[in-house]
Parts: C-alpha cells; sequence; structure tokens
C-alpha cells in the first residue's frame, strides 16, 4: 500500500501509467475505437492523402486509409510484438544468467561468453540481420527481437545472482541443505526480482523502438499491417506535403516509449533502492 | 597486478568472443532464401555454371568445412567480394569507416559538451524547476524513434526553411581524401567552400545521432554529482572548512570525468546503433548504410565483414574503457 | 561466300544517314557541367556486367557500341561501326568499322577490341550476355582486319541487329593489363574505365557518383554548346532530387519520377519536363507453374480482379495510359483491338467457381523502395480478398526478388515490376516473358505453350517483317488468352531537366541519359 503511494506522488510515474494504460485500451478497444475499422484491409484510392479533417482525424494514407483508425490497430500490433518479443526473451535471458551465476563453472563461463557474443554488436545489427534472413513477418520480427535480447538478460541476472551468491542468506539455506533448485527459487529469484521487473517495463520502451526500426527499414510485418514504423516509411515520399502521414506514428511511438520509461523509472524508485533515482 | 590480469583476461577472449560472432552471422549467410552460388554464377549462368562456381568457392562443402575455410580467408585479411559492388570488402569498409568516424565524433562531442554542463547543473541544482525541464527532455530523448526524428528534422530544416541540405555528406566530389574525414580534408585543401558544405551537412544527422547519447550523458553526470556532493569526503572537507565551492568542483570535475569514461562503451553502442539508422535516413555514406544496404540485398560476406569490423571495434572499445576505469579508479577493478 | 543487305533488316536502320547529325567535326563551345542526380548508386561501371535503366548513364556516356539507340521511337544509327552485311543464311554478321575511332587513352580502336568485348560479355554470363549465350559461341568471332568484324551465328537470328547497340567496346590492352587470375579485370573495371565514349571518367566514388570530362577527340565530333563536364551523383533521396532541380543545382534527374513530385517541379521556373511516351509496361507476373497458378480460370480470375482504371486514376494520377497487352503500345507485335482485361469482380468469381483445386494463399512480392510496386501489392490483396483468395504481401529489394526468378519454385506468384527496353522489338516484351527458352533467364512468368514456343522458334529465326509481325501478334493474342500475366499500363517518361538544357535526346534505350547531344542555351 506504502508503495503504491509513494508511486502515486511520483506525477512522472503517474504520467508513465497514464500513457501506458491509454494505450492497453487503445489496443484491446481498437475496433469499437476505430472510426473506420476495416481501413486496416479497405482501401478508398479516391480518398488518398488526404489532410486531417473532421472524417479523417490525422488524415488519410497513401491508400486512403484512416491514419487514425490504423494507428489504434497498430497499438495491438506494438503491444503484442513487444510483450512477446520481451516475454521469450526472459524465458531464455533469466534461467540461463540464474544457472550460470549459482553454478560457478567452465559451463557457467561458456554460457556467459554465448551473451557476450552476441552483446558484442549492437543489437539492431544483428536483429536486422536475422529478421532479413527470415523473411519479413511478425513471427520473424517477434524471433529477430528475442534472440537478440535474451543475452541482456542473461548478463544482468548473471551479475546478480552472484552477488546474492555470497550473501549469508543464502549460504545458510545451501549449509541447511536445501537443494540448489530451491536456493534458486526461493532465495535468489525473489531478491533479485526488483531489477528485473523494473528492467522490463525499460525493455519493452527499447523493443518498442527496435521493432519500429525494423519495420521502417522495411523488414517488420508486410503491408498492409498498421505497424506504425512502417506507417512512417511509407510516408517518406510524401513529404512535405502530407506532413501529417509520419506525425501520428512518430507521435505514437513516442508517447509509448515515454510511458514505459517514465514507468519504469517509477518502479525504480520505489523497488529498487540501490539505484534510487536519488529524487 | 589486478589490473593486467583484467587485460589478459580480456584480451584471450577476443579472439573467441570475434569468432563466435562469425560463427552467428556466417550461420545467418548460409540460410539465406536465396543460393549465394546464383548470385555469384551471375545472372544468366546455366544450372551447371551455377554449380561450378559453386564448387569453386566451396559452397558444395560441409558447413562447418566453410566455416572454416571463410575463418582461414579472414585470418589473412581476405574477407572476400561483395556481390554488388565487385570490391574486396576490406577495401569497402575502408572507404566508409571514416564517413561513420566523422559523425560519431561529432556526435560524441555534441552530446558531451551538452550533456555534461546540463547533467552538472541538474545534479547541483536538484528538484529545481531546470531539474525536472531536463528530466523530462532526456526520458523524451530516449524514447524518441530516431528515425523519425531525422525525418521532422528534415521536414522544418531542409524542406520547409530551406536552411539545411536533405542529405547526403557534401555537394558534389569531396576533395582529394587525406584522412577520409571531410572536414579535416576540406581544412588541408583550403577550399572553404567544401568545409563550408561538410558542415552544413553534418549538422542534421550529427543532432539526430547525439540525442540519445547528450540524454545518456545528463542522467549519467547528474546521477554522479549526486553522489559526490551526498559523500563522507565533501561532507569531511565542508566540515574541516574548504569553501564549499572548490570542494564541489574538485570532486566533480574529477567525477565528470570518471562518469564520461565509464559511460564511454555503453555511449559508443548507442551511437554505433544510431548510425545504422541515422545514415540511411540521412544518405550518409557510411558503414552503417553499407551495412543496412548489404543486408537487404543478401550481400552476405558484406554483412559479415561489417560485423566483424563492428564486433571488434566495440569489444576493443570497451576493452579500453574498462583499462582506463581501472587506471581511474584502481578499486573497480575486480 | 555473298554477303548480301537483307531488305528485312534495312527497315530497321532506316533512317540510318539522315541521323548521322553533326559528325563533321564542328567546333564545339563548350563549356559548364551538367550535373545530373540519380535514384540509384554507381555501385559498379562495369558496362558488360550492369545492364539496368538506372544506371545506363555509365554505358552511353562512357562507352561506345557499334551502333546505337536514339530518339522515340527509337531508331538505331552507325556509330562506331559505319554499316553492315549480312549473309544469305542469316548467320553471318560482318560489320565494318570506322576508321577514326579512339579510346580514351589515344590508342585506335579495332577490331580487335571488339572480339575482345563480345568474348568478356559472354564470359562473364552477366549484364547484357544472355541476348548472346544461344547466337554467339566463344572464340567463333573473327577479325579478317583491323577495321572488319564478323560475328558467326550458331542460327540465323531476327533479333540480333536489334542487339548490337549492347555490345560496348572496351580498350582491350587496358582491360588485359588488369586483368587477375583470368578475372576478365572484372574487379577492375567495376570502378575503372576503358571506353571511347563522349566523355572520359575521371573520379568515381561508389558512394557518392562519378564525374567525367568531354573527349574533345569523340569520332563523332561535337556541335553546338555542349556541356565540358558531367556528373552523376548518387542522390537516393527523391525529395533531395526535386528540391535540387527546383534549386537549379541539378541540370537532370531520373524521369521516373512519382508524379505528385513532377508536379511540384512543373511550378518551377528553373525546370522544364520534357514529356515522351516510353517502353516501360508496368505488369502483374505471373508465375504459371505453380499450383493453382497453373489455372486458366484462376489466372483469369486473377486478370479481372485488378482495378486498372483506379490504379491508374488515383494512385498514378492519369499520367499514364492503359496498355492492354504485354507489348508497350507504341510498338508493333500487338494484335489491333485487343482488348485485355477489365475491372469485374463478378467476372472473376465466375472464373473462380471454374477452378477445381484447392484455393491456397496468394503471395505477391513487392519491390522494395519502389512504393507503385508496393500499391498495386496492397491495393491488389484488397480486391482478391473480396473474391476470396487470401493474399501476403512479402516486400524485398529487387537484387533478392530477381534472385528468386531463377527458379520457378523460388519465384513469388505475383511480382508487380516493370519490364523495360533492352532492345527495340517486341520480342524484348512477349518473346521474352513468356517463351520456354527464358526460362531462368529473362521471363518473369515460368509459362509454356508448345504453340507459343513454335512462333517464337520461327519469329526469331525469319527476317520476313511481315511474318514476324503476324507471329509476335499471335502469341501476345495467345498470352491474352490465356492470361498469363497481368498488364496495367505503359510509362510515361517525364525527363525533368535544367530550362538552361536544349537538344536532350530521349530514347526509352538511354532514358535521357545520352548527355553528348545536350547543350546550353545562350
Amino acid at each position: 500500500m506504502d508503495l503504491v503511494k509513494r508511486f502515486a506522488r511520483d506525477k512522472a510515474a503517474l504520467l508513465g501509467a497514464t500513457l501506458l494504460g491509454l494505450l492497453i485500451i487503445a489496443a484491446i478497444f481498437a475496433p469499437w475505437l476505430a472510426p473506420y475499422p476495416n481501413d486496416v484491409f479497405d482501401f478508398h484510392i479516391e480518398r488518398r492523402l488526404l489532410a486531417p479533417a473532421p472524417e479523417a482525424l490525422m488524415g488519410t494514407d497513401r491508400m486512403g486509409s484512416d491514419i487514425f483508425s490504423r494507428l489504434l490497430f497498430g497499438a495491438r500490433i506494438t503491444l503484442m510484438l513487444a510483450g512477446i518479443a520481451v516475454g521469450s526473451a526472459l524465458l531464455i535471458g533469466v534461467p540461463i544468467g540464474l544457472i550460470a551465476g549459482y553454478y560457478q563453472s567452465w559451463f557457467s563461463d561458456a554460457l556467459m561468453r554465448v551473451a557476450e557474443i552476441f552483446l558484442a554488436v549492437p543489437q539492431i545489427v544483428l536483429a536486422i540481420a536475422i529478421a532479413q534472413t527470415l523473411g519479413p513477418s511478425i513471427q520473424n520480427v517477434i524471433l529477430a527481437l528475442s534472440l537478440t535480447y535474451w543475452p541482456f538478460w542473461a548478463r544482468l541476472v548473471y551479475a546478480e545472482t552472484r552477488s546474492m551468491r555470497n550473501e549469508v542468506f543464502v549460504e545458510s539455506a545451501v549449509a541447511l541443505g536445501a537443494s540448489p533448485w530451491r536456493v534458486i527459487v526461493l532465495h535468489i529469484l525473489p531478491n533479485i526480482a526488483s531489477p528485473i521487473i523494473v528492467r522490463t517495463s525499460i525493455g519493452m520502451g527499447a523493443t518498442i523502438l527496435t521493432a519500429a526500426t525494423l519495420g521502417f527499414l522495411g523488414l517488420g510485418a508486410p503491408p498492409p499491417t498498421p505497424e506504425w514504423g512502417r506507417m512512417i516509411a511509407e510516408s517518406r515520399e510524401y513529404l512535405p506535403e502530407a506532413w501529417w502521414y509520419a506525425l501520428a506514428p512518430g507521435i505514437a511511438i513516442f508517447l509509448t516509449v515515454l510511458g514505459f520509461n517514465l514507468f519504469g523509472d517509477g518502479l525504480r524508485d520505489i523497488l529498487d533502492p540501490r539505484t534510487r533515482r536519488s529524487v | 597486478m589486478n589490473w593486467l590480469s583484467m587485460v589478459a583476461n580480456r584480451l584471450i577472449w577476443f579472439v573467441p568472443t570475434l569468432l563466435g560472432l562469425l560463427a552467428i552471422v556466417f550461420t545467418l549467410s548460409r540460410v539465406v532464401p536465396i543460393d549465394p552460388a546464383f548470385l555469384a554464377a551471375g545472372e544468366n549462368a546455366s544450372v551447371e555454371q551455377v554449380q561450378k562456381v559453386r564448387e569453386r568457392f566451396g559452397f558444395d562443402k560441409p558447413l562447418p568445412v566453410q566455416f572454416l575455410n571463410y575463418v582461414r580467408d579472414v585470418a589473412q585479411g581476405n574477407f572476400g567480394v561483395s556481390m554488388f559492388t565487385q570490391q574486396p570488402i576490406v577495401n569497402d569498409l575502408a572507404t566508409r569507416l571514416p564517413a561513420t568516424l566523422e559523425l560519431t565524433l561529432v556526435a560524441v562531442l555534441i552530446a558531451a559538451l551538452i550533456g555534461i554542463p546540463l547533467g552538472v547543473l541538474c545534479g547541483l541544482h536538484r528538484n529545481s524547476w531546470l531539474d525536472h525541464v531536463l528530466r523530462v527532455v532526456t526520458v523524451s530523448g530516449l524514447a524518441v524513434a530516431s528515425f523519425w526524428f531525422a525525418m521532422q528534422l528534415q521536414f522544418l530544416f531542409s524542406m520547409k526553411l530551406g536552411w539545411l541540405p536533405l542529405s547526403g555528406r557534401m555537394e558534389g566530389f569531396p576533395p582529394e581524401p587525406v584522412t577520409g574525414l571531410m572536414v579535416v580534408d576540406a581544412l588541408i585543401a583550403g577550399d572553404g567552400e567544401a568545409l563550408a558544405s561538410a558542415l552544413r551537412h553534418m549538422i542534421l544527422p550529427a543532432v539526430t545521432l547525439a540525442l540519445p547519447a547528450a540524454a545518456t550523458v545528463v542522467r549519467f553526470t547528474r546521477n554522479g554529482v549526486i553522489g559526490v556532493i551526498n559523500s563522507p569526503s565533501v561532507a569531511y572537507q565542508t566540515a574541516m572548512g574548504f569553501p564549499r565551492r572548490v570542494i564541489i568542483w574538485k570532486y566533480v570535475l574529477r567525477m565528470a570525468l570518471t562518469a564520461t569514461v565509464t559511460q564511454l562503451g555503453l555511449i559508443f553502442g548507442i551511437l554505433l546503433a544510431g548510425a545504422v539508422v541515422v545514415e540511411t535516413v540521412f544518405d550518409w555514406p557510411g558503414l552503417g548504410a553499407y551495412a543496412v544496404r548489404s543486408i537487404l540485398q543478401s550481400d552476405y560476406n558484406a554483412v559479415m565483414g561489417f560485423t566483424l569490423c563492428t564486433g571488434a571495434l566495440f569489444v576493443f572499445i570497451n576493452l579500453l574503457v574498462d583499462m582506463l576505469q581501472a587506471a581511474i579508479d584502481p578499486r573497480g577493478a575486480a | 561466300m555473298t554477303t548480301t543487305r537483307r531488305d528485312a533488316l534495312k527497315t530497321v536502320l532506316g533512317s540510318v544517314a539522315i541521323s548521322t547529325v553533326g559528325f563533321e567535326g564542328a567546333s564545339a563551345q563548350a563549356g559548364g557541367k551538367f550535373v545530373y542526380a540519380n535514384n540509384s548508386p554507381y555501385d559498379n561501371l562495369d558496362p558488360h556486367t550492369i545492364f539496368d535503366t538506372a544506371r545506363a548513364a555509365t554505358r552511353f556516356n562512357l562507352y561506345d557500341g557499334l551502333y546505337r539507340w536514339v530518339d522515340n521511337p527509337p531508331k538505331m544509327i552507325p556509330w562506331l561501326a559505319e554499316s553492315h552485311t549480312v549473309s544469305e543464311d542469316g548467320k553471318v554478321y560482318t560489320f565494318k568499322l570506322r576508321q577514326n575511332a579512339k579510346f580514351h587513352d589515344g590508342k585506335p580502336l579495332t577490331s580487335a577490341d571488339v572480339i575482345y568485348s563480345i568474348e568478356r560479355i559472354i564470359a562473364l554470363k552477366k549484364g547484357a550476355a544472355s541476348l548472346y549465350l544461344d547466337a554467339i559461341k566463344p572464340g567463333s568471332t573473327t577479325a579478317p582486319d583491323a577495321h572488319t568484324v564478323v560475328f558467326n551465328l550458331t542460327q540465323p537470328s531476327a533479333i540480333f541487329l536489334t542487339t548490337v547497340p549492347d555490345i560496348l567496346i572496351v580498350n582491350s590492352a587496358m582491360v588485359k593489363a588488369n586483368e587477375k587470375d583470368g578475372d576478365w579485370a572484372e574487379t577492375w573495371l567495376a570502378r575503372n574505365e576503358a571506353g571511347s565514349g563522349s566523355y572520359a571518367l575521371r573520379r568515381h566514388d561508389p558512394a557518392v557518383g562519378w564525374t567525367a570530362r568531354r573527349f574533345p577527340e569523340h569520332f563523332a565530333g561535337w556541335t553546338g554548346q555542349p556541356f565540358d563536364d558531367l556528373e552523376f551523383r548518387t542522390v537516393l533521396e527523391t525529395n533531395t532530387r526535386v528540391l535540387g532541380l527546383i534549386r537549379g543545382d541539378f541540370q537532370g534527374a531520373d524521369g521516373y519520377l512519382p508524379y505528385d513530385q513532377i508536379q511540384r517541379l512543373r511550378q518551377s521556373s528553373n525546370v522544364q519536363i520534357i514529356e515522351a511516351e516510353s517502353l516501360r509496361v508496368f505488369i502483374l507476373a505471373l508465375n504459371n507453374s505453380k499450383p493453382l497458378m497453373n489455372d486458366v480460370h484462376f489466372r483469369k480470375a486473377l486478370a479481372y480482379a485488378f482495378d486498372y482504371d483506379g490504379f491508374i486514376a488515383n494512385i498514378m494520377k492519369g499520367s499514364v495510359s492503359r496498355n492492354p497487352g504485354p507489348n508497350p503500345n507504341p510498338i508493333w507485335g500487338t494484335p489491333a483491338g485487343l482488348k485485355g482485361y477489365s475491372y469485374d469482380l463478378d467476372k472473376a468469381r465466375e472464373e473462380l467457381k471454374k477452378v477445381t483445386q484447392p484455393l491456397r494463399p496468394i503471395t505477391i512480392n513487392a519491390l522494395a523502395g519502389f512504393s507503385e510496386s508496393e500499391q498495386a501489392a496492397t491495393l491488389f490483396q484488397n480486391t482478391l480478398r473480396q473474391i476470396g483468395v487470401e493474399v501476403i504481401v512479402d516486400v524485398s529489394p529487387w537484387s533478392v526478388v530477381s534472385g528468386r526468378m531463377r527458379s520457378a519454385q523460388t519465384q513469388a506468384d505475383i511480382i508487380p515490376l516493370w519490364k523495360s527496353t533492352y532492345y527495340v522489338d517486341p520480342n524484348n516484351w512477349v518473346g521474352e516473358l513468356y517463351g520456354t527458352r527464358y526460362h531462368g533467364t529473362r521471363t518473369f512468368s515460368y509459362y509454356s505453350n508448345p504453340e507459343f514456343d513454335k512462333r517464337l522458334d520461327r519469329a526469331l529465326v525469319t527476317g520476313n517483317q511481315e511474318e514476324r509481325q503476324k507471329l509476335y501478334e499471335e502469341m501476345t493474342q495467345m498470352v491474352n488468352d490465356d492470361a498469363a500475366g497481368i498488364f496495367v499500363y505503359n510509362t510515361k517518361w517525364y525527363g525533368p531537366y535544367s530550362s538552361k538544357v536544349e537538344g536532350i535526346r530521349f530514347s526509352p534505350v538511354s532514358n535521357g541519359q545520352d548527355i553528348r547531344w545536350a547543350s546550353q542555351k545562350r
């Protein structure tokens, strides 16, 4: 209860939470909120590239579809994509980090070396290469993002686990004969959960940016998927006349990532005192 | 001793890390949708000719053998030939590296010149309106999609106002390359027009690239300053009657240096990842744009060369950072 | 051996003599620089391996061929060769080279250079090679003297002469000196130039483009006020090209800009737009060999399901005209009154009912970076959904698309793309697109029809123009009846040039990039 109160007092974090709330509402209720829910697939080429007006709040795109409607459906794709990608990266990375950090052997060294290899180049480079190899589709974007993101989690959890390993309560649990499995799940994991949760929120933001970049480069979901990065890429050739075309999806990406980052910062302040932003 | 063993340990792992990286990219390059032999054989080659090419380049051998052959070639400095430029990859990378270096250096400079002073100010005036405003700005700076930001800058400054060029590195041909850094080359050649053109072209991409880096620098510097102010040594010296201003500046300067060095690896990562996108949007003829083009065209020799080159650079810089950090603050080197 | 000029072929070179404008070596008043903003990078300058329209400038300005295409409708004029004769059996072509042609290094151009060039083309097997691989065997070309070249074809060819302009001549001594391990200097010539063309290369940077200086000793001489310096600069961003033209930084740019941009350019007093009906057909290539796609009723359903008029009126803004068949409207080979297909979803549904095979999702592979291709794909996806055909759109760069086209298994079901002019003959379109002999090389269709092939075989060897016309018309009709492809429009070329330039000679082969004819307004 105290935590919630503290969180609520942090205006920035509250703003983040609000933005995320709006995003989730947009994603869930897209078919009802969108003025033209069929415009994801239906085109009206006689109405293409119209400036914002009451009947098309954010204008229309190159196929004559309502940008606002597509934007709402894009929220679904963005959330689903980042959610699954970060989730799978966690599922791969956290166990590897735990195991490698708990057992200090050549095997854990080797595991972490593999993670280091992935971290030796910026994530986006490997993600582009993988996405291109697999071919453009939402599933492949998710795959490319998870495959390049797990090492980050492995390294984080590894470092946290290593420092926990020498804590008195872990050592005593081991001395009392608790199985390694039990120690990891019951003693270590709960204690390193805070940094993981905080980083997950910020990681969602980063992943959404990377995914949008893939879409922008043409490696994301195929058309006519209303993916925000792709929408921005499509708009490029119609600048400067169709100024509205890129504006809405760009702001949508910005607000979404901002929401995750502020939310994450707020969480950090209440959950993870060691790295507190020291307000 | 500690320091030496850390460096030695890093050096030992340098080669295996790069080998691992190569293995990943190599695997990717061999499951591409198009047979590399088709690309190498030419558009009009018959089935038999493709088969010949396959044998000549060893594409018919088992993958591990192909990989070993590739590693052997790379060890001899031979990265293969680009399918599209017909040039050795090493040449391609060498001609594009200066463009990326120039852009990145300028971006680092912008990020440091803006980020450190602002970070110090925020740290010293914690919870002031300036601190709050800058917090919003820095969090925002990290939330903007760089390609979109780049497009908006282009829209405003090039298309609407016409102040700055839309893309490219210079109007027309640059002065004869000496360093490959166009600003330097223009100075050497004494070509004022080229210098002006190079600088004008650099503003928008450098600012786009510097934005997330500057935001990162502000945040770290700010937290560092706060840490210094609250540190026992500052409290002690204040108690000893030293003027607070002198103490703070002494420690803050040292801290700013340490923080910058510590974060250099991170910032370099941000910039390199950013360069891939920013160069593509601004047609900046550097490594990033080259990588994107090679990837999209399935020119896998080029992709492997780029990855190896970036990986080596990245690992090397991180090593350098760790060494510097250890030298500045020996306690940290565990 | 008796050699005579054959009447039928004469018609192709009909206006030869009159076209040789300005050959009398006039003393030109030159100066100035022509900067052309190009939409794709000049990463490779080799005239024998690069054969796309986007990079035609290197071929036309730095190199010369035996003959040359100019003007619209295109005609072939004598160039390095003054004339030719054909043997009675149609297999031996003898070309007389002019005496005064020189390479940029001052060395005279002789028959040895022509032989080296054709051998290099067929050995490297890239670019234009597919035009010659069947007809010319390595080592079969001979030179009785320094200014005579004899091509000994394996069989008579009706199209060989129209492909002669694509045999660009390189300086054999210079290229040989730069060969490495029998690579025909492929690496060297990618970055250097060894030609005799109107301009000599000065600098090349794959990231920037290239510059060249006028070659005053060019055999064709110079008239008017030609440009002394030429720069072909890579400017990928459409907006930069357009703004540069408006500001006067560029004297020319590619003529296939989106129509919105053309309208923008028209408002500038610095820019003139030269319009011409090009020979570049936008088609939705169908892979006729795949299951379901091999059913004529399914293909007809597809052909009835594309909104031709909507696409042309809205997306192309009415800037182009409908082209109902595979051959571009301006050239012969299409039966009079060919109607083609129209947008009619009811008819499409009717045809779909006759399909016996089970439906499956269809892939459309659009070209990345070409918004018309992407928009055609998404539009088609939309209309096909209405008749119950599910479509997956995949967007990939040309290199990937063309790589997949190498085999019938990997080529997508539908590809929206253009078929440009490489030589001016219906064979460039209907022949190459639907002949079984072109499978794996120049076809986009994997269509196989013995009746069609029989006519194609004949049309490729006969010298009788009337017979050829009839054959190509029949082939076009077959393609239409089988709905072997979906034909949308013929491109109009809107060449944007500085208003201070005159004398641009557009041909659908050079696309207005042959700068030697251009002149500065006084």
